[in-house]
C-alpha cells in the first residue's frame, strides 16, 4: 500500500512537471496523442482479457506454450493492468485529458461554439480525471479481502482494518418453493470495544458496513458434519431372502422404522469428509468438502441397539457378520444448509464516491456532448 | 426449447426469418412492394418479439435479461426497435430492411442456448441494478448494431466520403476518399454520406447509454455485490475495450470531423467487440457467468 502511494504521488508530482513545460502541454493536447494513448490503454486491455489475467503459471503454459508463458510471464502482461507501462499509459492519458480540458476551459471563456455541448464536453473530459483520481485512491488507501476461514454459527473473527469483531449467529442457505437457492443469510453480532450489536443480516447484495469497512457475503456452504436427512438402500435377507432392494429416508438423529422389520434405524452422525485416527480411535473431519462422505448408522429392536456401524456414500453396505435381518447402504443425502459455514469478504474504497461522482458527471456530459447533438445536421 | 414464451420466440423467429429473404430480394431488386412486405413481416416480429418478453417476464418475475437467451431475445428486440425509428426517414429504404437479417441473427444465436424460465434468481442477481445495468447497456449496444449496418453499407455503397473532410491521416488510419454520392444513389445503394451520418449518431446516441448502463450502473451494483466497483473481470474489461473503440470514432469525429472508410471500419470494429462481449462470459468466463 505504501509503495503504490509513493508510486501515485511520484506520477502526479512528474505530470504536474510535464504539464508546465508548453511544449508537452502542446503535444499532449493534441488529438493524434489523446487517440494514439487511447488506442494503447484499448490494446492492452485486449492482450489483456485475451490470454488472461492471474492464472497459475502452468496455465499459460498449457495455453502457449513455455516460450510463450515465459514471455507473458516475464513481461508483465499476466498481470498487465498492474504493469508498470500500463498505468504508465493511463497516466500519459490522463495528462492528455487535463491538458486538453486546459483548452476547452479557454475556448468556453472565449465564448466560442454551442455552449452546453463545449460545456459537456469539458465535464466529459474532467470526469475521466475525476474517475481516474477514484480509482488511484481506491488502489493505494482501500482494501479488499476475503476471510481465510469458514465460519459456523458461534464463531468470531476479527475485522482487518476495522477495529471490530463479527460474531456469527446463524449460516443458513434459503430455498424457494421450487428448491431453487433464493439467499445466503448470515446473522451476525458487531462486537465493538466489548458491546454487541443486535443481530444483523448479511446477504448477497446486501453488505454490512462498520466503520467505513463493508462486510459481503463471500461464501456459503452447507454444515460438513450434520445433515438433514439420509437415504439409506435396505435389502431384506430375512424371513424371504433375495427381497426387492427399497429406500428409506432416515431424518438426521431420528429412529426411523425399517419397513418389514421390527428393527429401527438412526443416524447418530455424519462427516463429509471422513477420515479417522487410529491412535485415538475417532473419526472426524480431514476437510470441509464433501469428498468422502460417512455417516454412522445404528440399529435397534424394542429400544436397545443392536449395531452400530460407519456408512460410506457409493460404497457397499456393512458386512453379513451383523446377524440383522437386513443390509443397509448409505445412498444419498440432504445436506444440512440451516448450519452452514459462511465466508465473508472485508472491503474498504474510499475512492468509491469520488469515482462513482465522476462516473455521473461524465454520463452527464456524454448526453450534453451527444443528445443535443443528434436532432441537428451536420455542418462540415 | 421450453417456457410459455416460446410459441411467441418462434413465431418472431419466422418473421424475420422471412423478413431476411423478403430483405434479400429488395437488396436485389428494389420492388417497393418488397419493402413494404419487409417492413410488415419485421413489424409483426416486433410485435411477438414483445409479446414474448411480456410473457417470459411475467412467467419469471423479472425482466428477462438473466441468461444469453433472454439478453438476445431482448437485443433482437431493441434493434429492431433502433431500425423502425428510422423506418420512415428519406432515403434509408436499404438500410431499413436489414432490421430483420440482424434480429434474425441474434434469435438464431439466442435458440442455441437453454430457455427455461427460472422464476428464482440466484441470490447474485437479486437486485434491482440488473434492470438499470441491462436494459441500458443493451439500448446502447441495439444503436451500435445500427451504426454497424449503417458502416457496412457505406461500405458497399462505395463511400469514399461523404460531405465532410478527411482527417484518418491525422489518426494513423487510410484517409478516405473524395465525395462520391451521385453514382451510389443512381445504382440504389443510398447515399454513404447519410450512412455516414446515421452512423455517427446511432453512436453518439448508443455511447452515453452504454457508458450509463454497462459502466456506471455495473459499477455501483459490482460495489453493492462484490464490494469494488471494477475488478478487470473479463467482461468488465471487454465492456472497456468497446467503450475505448468508440470514445475513439467519436473523440476523431468530433474533434476533427473524421468519416469515410476508416471510421466506417472502427464502427464496425466496436459491434464486432460489442458482440464478443455479450458472449463474452460463455468464453472467458469470470464473475458475469450467469448463463
Amino acid at each position: 500500500m505504501v509503495g503504490e502511494a509513493v508510486l501515485a504521488v511520484a506520477f502526479a508530482v512528474a505530470g504536474a512537471v510535464a504539464l508546465a513545460i508548453p511544449l508537452v502541454r502542446e503535444r499532449l493536447s493534441s488529438m493524434k496523442t489523446g487517440v494514439a494513448l487511447l488506442a494503447l490503454v484499448l490494446a492492452l486491455s485486449v492482450v489483456g482479457v485475451v490470454i488472461g489475467q492471474n492464472l497459475p503459471p502452468s496455465a499459460y503454459v498449457e495455453r502457449f506454450g513455455k516460450v510463450g508463458a515465459a514471455v507473458i510471464t516475464g513481461s508483465g502482461l499476466a498481470s498487465v493492468f498492474r504493469s508498470w507501462y500500463f498505468l504508465f499509459a493511463v497516466w500519459a492519458l490522463t495528462l492528455s485529458v487535463i491538458s486538453c480540458s486546459f483548452r476547452r476551459i479557454l475556448r468556453l471563456a472565449r465564448g466560442r461554439g454551442p455552449k452546453l455541448a463545449a460545456l459537456g464536453s469539458l465535464v466529459t473530459h474532467l470526469s475521466l480525471v475525476v474517475v481516474l483520481v477514484g480509482g488511484v485512491l481506491t488502489a493505494t488507501v482501500g482494501f479488499r479481502r476475503a476471510d481465510s476461514h469458514y465460519l459456523r454459527a458461534g464463531d468470531t473473527t476479527e475485522v482487518p482494518e476495522g477495529g471490530f469483531a463479527l460474531r456469527v449467529d446463524e449460516a443458513r442457505t434459503e430455498f424457494a418453493d421450487s428448491g431453487m437457492i433464493s439467499e445466503y443469510v448470515s446473522v451476525v453480532t458487531v462486537i465493538e470495544d466489548g458491546r454487541e450489536s443486535a443481530p444483523r443480516r448479511i446477504e448477497v447484495n446486501h453488505p454490512l458496513t462498520v466503520n467505513g469497512v463493508g462486510v459481503y457475503q463471500y461464501e456459503m456452504l452447507p454444515s460438513p458434519d450434520s445433515v438433514e436427512a439420509v437415504l439409506l438402500g435396505v435389502i431384506l435377507v430375512s424371513p424371504d431372502e433375495g427381497g426387492e432392494p427399497f429406500e428409506l429416508e432416515v431424518p438426521y438423529r431420528e429412529q426411523t422404522a425399517i419397513p418389514g422389520t421390527d428393527l429401527t434405524v438412526k443416524a447418530l452422525e455424519f462427516y463429509s469428509d471422513f477420515t479417522y485416527d487410529i491412535e485415538t480411535g475417532t473419526a472426524g473431519l480431514a476437510s470441509i468438502w464433501h469428498d468422502n462422505p460417512a455417516v454412522l448408522v445404528q440399529v435397534s429392536a424394542s429400544g436397545e441397539a443392536l449395531f452400530e456401524r460407519w456408512l460410506f456414500a457409493g460404497m457397499k453396505g456393512h458386512g453379513d457378520d451383523t446377524g440383522l435381518p437386513c443390509r443397509l447402504f448409505f445412498l444419498d443425502y440432504g445436506p444440512d444448509f440451516q448450519n452452514g459455514l459462511t465466508r465473508f469478504e472485508y472491503s474498504r474504497q474510499p475512492g468509491t464516491p469520488v469515482l462513482f461522482a465522476g462516473l455521473a458527471a461524465l454520463s452527464i456530459g456524454l448526453c450534453a456532448v451527444f443528445w443535443t447533438r443528434i436532432g441537428r445536421r451536420e455542418h462540415t | 426449447m421450453n417456457g410459455p414464451d416460446s410459441p411467441f420466440f418462434w413465431g418472431a423467429f419466422a418473421c424475420y426469418l422471412a423478413g431476411t429473404v423478403l430483405a434479400s430480394a429488395y437488396a436485389g431488386l428494389r420492388r417497393p412492394l418488397l419493402r413494404r412486405s419487409v417492413f410488415a413481416l419485421t413489424a409483426a416480429g416486433f410485435v411477438l418479439n414483445t409479446v414474448a418478453l411480456v410473457v417470459r417476464s411475467s412467467a419469471s418475475g423479472h425482466l428477462p435479461v438473466t441468461n444469453l437467451y433472454e439478453y438476445l431475445t431482448f437485443f433482437a428486440w431493441a434493434i429492431v426497435a433502433g431500425f423502425l425509428l428510422l423506418w420512415r426517414r428519406e432515403g434509408l429504404s436499404l438500410l431499413t430492411v436489414f432490421a430483420a437479417p440482424v434480429a434474425f441473427a441474434m434469435m438464431v444465436v439466442a435458440s442455441l442456448f437453454p430457455a427455461r424460465v427460472e422464476q428464482q434468481l440466484m441470490p447474485a442477481l437479486q437486485s434491482y441494478w440488473l434492470t438499470i445495468h441491462v436494459t441500458l447497456a443493451v439500448l446502447g449496444e441495439a444503436a451500435f448494431a445500427v451504426a454497424f449496418v449503417a458502416a457496412v453499407l457505406y461500405l458497399i455503397a462505395g463511400g469514399r466520403a461523404g460531405a465532410g473532410r478527411s482527417v484518418g491521416s491525422a489518426v494513423g488510419v487510410a484517409p478516405a476518399g473524395g465525395a462520391d454520392g451521385a453514382g451510389t444513389r443512381e445504382r440504389g445503394l443510398g447515399d454513404p454520406a447519410t450512412y455516414d451520418e446515421i452512423t455517427y449518431k446511432a453512436i453518439g446516441v448508443g455511447f452515453p447509454l452504454f457508458t450509463i448502463g454497462a459502466l456506471f450502473a455495473g459499477a455501483v451494483w459490482a460495489q453493492r455485490a462484490w464490494g469494488t466497483p471494477w475488478s478487470w473481470d473479463p467482461k468488465e474489461t471487454s465492456s472497456l475495450v468497446v467503450w475505448l473503440v468508440y470514445a475513439i470514432y467519436l473523440h476523431a469525429r468530433l474533434v476533427r470531423g473524421w468519416r469515410g472508410r476508416g471510421a466506417s471500419v472502427l464502427s464496425i470494429v466496436g459491434f464486432a467487440l460489442t458482440f464478443v462481449t455479450i458472449l463474452g462470459s460463455r468464453i472467458l468466463g469470470g464473475l458475469h457467468s450467469y448463463g
